[in-house]
């Protein structure tokens, strides 16, 4: 007995991109569009060019969004971003201030603990800055209403531009010398961490919003 | 008419394309009667971030239809031109017009 043949189906990485770029509104009737489209192509002509079709108009989908949302009316994306942007300036050092009072309270380098002591140098700061990163990210995307992806990662560019424009300053007449580097190798390792955890918080909290019952109602 | 309520080049395209398509203007017949018509290849997201702008001026209104299994169990948004987007497209018309005529380089009118 043989099996029935399933529908083919589209990429998954390309529809959750466009789910994950679309506001809640948007994603249900644009996804059934591109699947309609998908499925139609592919009984014409195969599952490669379907595939390829459907790659094709989810880039220029998410860049036509990118394109609207930057047009957008509302004040909330924008207020969110500026907010993002002053939280992470004023909370910039935050995590080292942190660490940095939990070893003074537990002195373990007076002890036999001076392994913890190191290993909180050595990781407990990034994974505090990271955590942080993940929470303005979270703060923002809650507060961009739909528009989470792309005021994040306007967060992330404006803070990409702000952590080169400083480098610039400090580096750009004198080149970093050669006992600068390896210190300007793992800032600039956890400044991208950084900008990846606010990227994650708005990924998260669009997964959040996407997951809760829509609010349209089919009339 | 404000400047808010004047049509762009692919604003005005889309509206005719849903004034053609009546009771059955949603994405995908939107897409093909724009490729079919104007001979122009656009994407999904041009057509949805267009129609959520004239939403936003008043000139569509939508709603949802049901979900479909050939749509993955997504709906269907269709799309109706209210009287103020009738009204944006005349006026569109009317100013195209009287710019060409007179202009022997494009027959003299629209």
């Amino acid at each position: 007995m043989t099996q029935p043949l399933s529908p083919p189906r589209p990429p998954r990485l390309a529809a959750w991109l466009v789910d994950l770029f679309a506001t809640r509104e948007q994603a249900e009737c644009i996804l059934g569009d591109l699947r309609e489209e998908f499925s139609d192509l592919a009984s014409r002509s195969g599952i490669a060019n379907a595939r390829r079709w459907y790659r094709l108009q989810s880039a220029k989908t998410i860049a036509h969004l990118a394109g609207a949302a930057l047009y957008d009316a509302s004040p909330w994306p924008a207020g969110a971003l500026l907010l993002g942007f002053l939280l992470s300036l004023f909370s910039a050092g935050l995590p080292e201030q942190l660490i940095v009072a939990l070893l003074r309270t537990q002195r373990p380098y007076s002890n036999r603990h001076y392994e913890a002591y190191v290993w909180l140098l050595a990781y407990g700061i990034p994974m505090v800055s990271i955590t942080q990163s993940l929470l303005i990210g979270c703060v923002v995307a809650l507060l961009a209403r739909g528009r989470e992806m792309f005021t994040t990662i306007a967060l992330s560019l404006l803070r990409a531009t702000t952590t080169a424009w400083l480098l610039f300053i400090f580096f750009g007449r004198t080149p970093p010398t050669r006992p600068v580097i390896p210190f300007l190798v793992p800032f600039l390792f956890s400044r991208a961490l950084d900008l990846i955890g606010i990227v994650i918080g708005g990924v998260i909290v669009g997964r959040v919003r996407s997951a809760s019952p829509s609010r349209l109602a089919a009339t | 008419m404000s400047a808010r309520e004047y049509l762009g080049e692919f604003e005005h395209i889309v509206l005719l394309a849903v004034l053609r398509l009546g009771d059955q203007a949603y994405g995908v017949t939107i897409r093909r009667e724009i490729e079919a018509c104007a001979r122009r290849e656009v994407s999904i997201g041009a057509i949805y971030a267009t129609l959520d702008r004239l939403e936003a001026k008043n000139f569509v209104q939508s709603r949802l239809g049901d979900p479909t299994p050939e749509r993955g169990g997504r709906s269907k948004r269709f799309f109706r031109v209210n009287a103020q987007g009738v009204s944006a497209v005349k006026h569109t018309h009317r100013a195209l017009r009287s710019l060409t005529e007179g202009l022997a380089l494009l027959g003299g009118s629209l």
